[in-house]
């Protein structure tokens, strides 16, 4: 017998992340996108969940002192877990607010760090719940919903 | 055998080796039995295999002097790219005279085409916001319908110079010269010649048929000395949108004119690299085109050319130095239906399976596969890696023991268990050995 994951979610990604890894960058993001196409997951949600999960990862790169990206999947929503190990976010309504970033020139030199990672993270996610304390670690929980599959 | 795609395999030659399958972009060839099948829903026509096998075992069908002699009006269409065959010193209208001489009736530049084509995509891009992919490659069209579909409406909705220009000379002979012609394109791509057969925006091709550049090449070369200098004068020299033929050519004109921001990427494995960026927005939104084509240095990079590609693309450089700037507006524009008739669909191919519950079953039983596989990318068994050899077993197109890990480790178990069975005795002589010692001891 089968599981029924309409009820329950099953993790399908674990990705764990080191601080400046640049050259990982992607690699989550690219992951899921791969999973999410195999499940049938229709195109408008893979580009979603793609642009999602790289601003998530590119954020534990650039900010944090490493973390994990994971996932869970159920058959009506997605949902992405970005969880790193600190410094935490000082003001998060500063840190929502489009064009601020607490990148350093370096970064930006890179072409990061232009202070749209979670604004975007907020426009394409159908849910985005945030718990940060400066000292600590942050916790990002993304919820995509996934649209119904057409019956035939 | 009426195949999808024009690559096709020289049994006899396939040694079997897996070169092809690790290069496919599209994980489109499996090994089996010796030899490579192409799975054709995969297939994007890149050519990437023909370039990759050793033993020149792929190859192309185009059509031969020979059958376009059958047709009534033959006309012949030339791609930019072409003119990257020959020295420039040649002239583009002496090359065209000697075309004529081989049985065709008319030729023509789809360079012409691809300079409409230019003011066009000029006019679409001011007007709508937003960055757009070119359409030229068909080959670049099959990659995102396969595997990015959800870029699909960024590709500009138009059609390729290629058939644009055999639209417009269809079109353009009947009316004004009442002549019903069959339009041929000189070809440096099996996509080119796919795309006849299994039309991309459009219901049915202009085409009739498409000849390799390797088939009619050394034809041409040698009517050149035959060409007298009135036969010649009967055509234009060439246009300035020849640059098409290279990569960076189509926006190369954009930027020049309108300053327009443009990306250009040539090779399909980079290509595929800048789409996973454009797919995660991970590139500027100034970014306003992208001209992506699946052969390294462009057309002229093209597998069924004749002279390699580092001397095409310098021929055609060489040529373009020549050239006068070109027409920024040209009020025969009129005469092209630009825009594609039909909706560019994904593809719908790469799911486990169409029930999510079923497709969540299998993904479990692939990781566990996975699990199992040694992870070397081996392609020992005929897949291109671990991952998609993995797939094939859930999917039940592979067995585990295909895999030569799981075989060795499978006789190795096999050889193990042989050994303690042959240390062990038949039950009868074991008895008799106890019975022996037993006394033995009494004694």
């Amino acid at each position: 017998m089968g599981a029924d994951y309409s009820l329950q979610k099953k993790e399908i990604l674990n990705v764990a992340i080191e601080r400046f890894d640049f050259q990982s960058g992607g690699e989550a993001s690219s992951q899921l996108k791969n999973l999410l196409r195999k499940l049938g997951v229709g195109s408008d949600t893979v580009r979603k969940t793609a642009i999602v999960t790289y601003e998530l990862e590119m954020n534990v790169i650039i900010h944090s002192f490493g973390g994990e990206i994971t996932a869970q999947i159920s058959e009506d929503e997605l949902v992405i877990y970005a969880n790193d190990k600190g410094p935490g976010i000082a003001d998060l309504e500063k840190a929502l607010t489009p064009g601020f970033s607490t990148a350093g020139s370096e970064i930006r030199e890179m072409g990061f760090g232009a202070g749209m990672g979670l604004v975007n993270v907020r426009r394409y996610a159908d849910n985005m719940d945030i718990r940060t304390a400066e000292g600590e670690g942050t916790n990002i929980k993304v919820t995509i919903n996934l649209e119904k599959p057409l019956s035939d | 055998m009426a195949a999808k795609h024009s690559v096709l395999l020289k049994e006899d030659k396939c040694e079997g080796c897996t070169n092809c399958v690790k290069k496919c972009p599209t994980r489109a060839i499996r090994v089996h039995q010796g030899r490579a099948w192409i799975k054709e829903d995969l297939c994007i026509d890149c050519a990437e295999c023909i370039r990759t096998c050793e033993y020149h075992a792929k190859y192309t069908e185009t059509d031969k002097l020979g059958d376009i002699k059958n047709y009534n009006y033959p006309v012949l269409i030339i791609p930019p790219s072409f003119y990257g065959q020959f020295g420039s010193d040649i002239s583009a209208s002496k090359i065209k005279a000697a075309i004529l001489k081989l049985g065709f009736k008319r030729v023509y530049d789809v360079a012409e085409s691809a300079a409409a084509l230019s003011r066009k995509t000029l006019e679409f891009l001011e007007n709508n916001s937003g960055s757009f992919i070119s359409a030229s490659c068909p080959v670049i069209i099959r990659l995102i319908k396969l595997l990015y579909p959800d870029l699909i409406d960024m590709i500009i909705p138009f059609k390729s110079p290629v058939e644009l220009c055999a639209e417009k000379t269809e079109k353009m002979l009947e009316e004004k010269e009442n002549i019903k012609a069959d339009i041929f394109l000189l070809t440096p791509c099996p996509a080119k010649l796919t795309t006849i057969k299994y039309p991309l925006g459009q219901k049915k091709s202009f085409l009739s048929g498409a000849v390799g550049v390797e088939n009619i090449y050394q034809k041409i070369y040698d009517k050149l000395s035959e060409v007298t200098e009135e036969e010649a004068e009967q055509f234009s020299d060439f246009s300035p949108a020849t640059i098409w033929g290279q990569e960076g050519g189509e926006t190369d004109i954009l930027k020049r004119w309108r300053g327009i921001s443009s990306i250009n990427v040539s090779g399909i494995h980079q290509v595929k690299k800048i789409l996973d960026e454009i797919e995660r927005n991970n590139i500027s939104s100034d970014v306003k085109y992208f001209e992506l084509t699946s052969c390294i240095d462009g057309c002229v990079g093209g597998v069924l050319n004749v002279v390699n590609p580092f001397q095409a693309k310098f021929n055609l450089q060489k040529r373009m130095e020549q050239i006068s700037e070109m027409e920024k507006e040209d009020k025969n524009d009129f005469i092209y239906n630009f825009l594609i008739t039909e909706k560019i669909e994904a593809d719908d191919v790469g799911k486990l399976d169409s029930d999510f519950n079923k497709a969540m079953e299998k993904l479990e039983q692939m990781e566990k596969e996975i699990e199992l596989l040694p992870g070397l990318d081996c392609a020992a068994c005929g897949a291109p890696d671990c991952r998609t050899f993995a797939e094939d077993i859930v999917n039940g197109l592979a067995n585990r023991s295909d895999c030569i890990f799981m075989l060795r480790k499978n006789v190795g178990q096999l050889a193990d268990e042989l050994s303690e069975l042959a240390h062990e005795l038949p039950p009868v002589m074991s008895s008799k050995k106890e019975e022996n010692n037993e006394s033995k001891r009494s004694d």
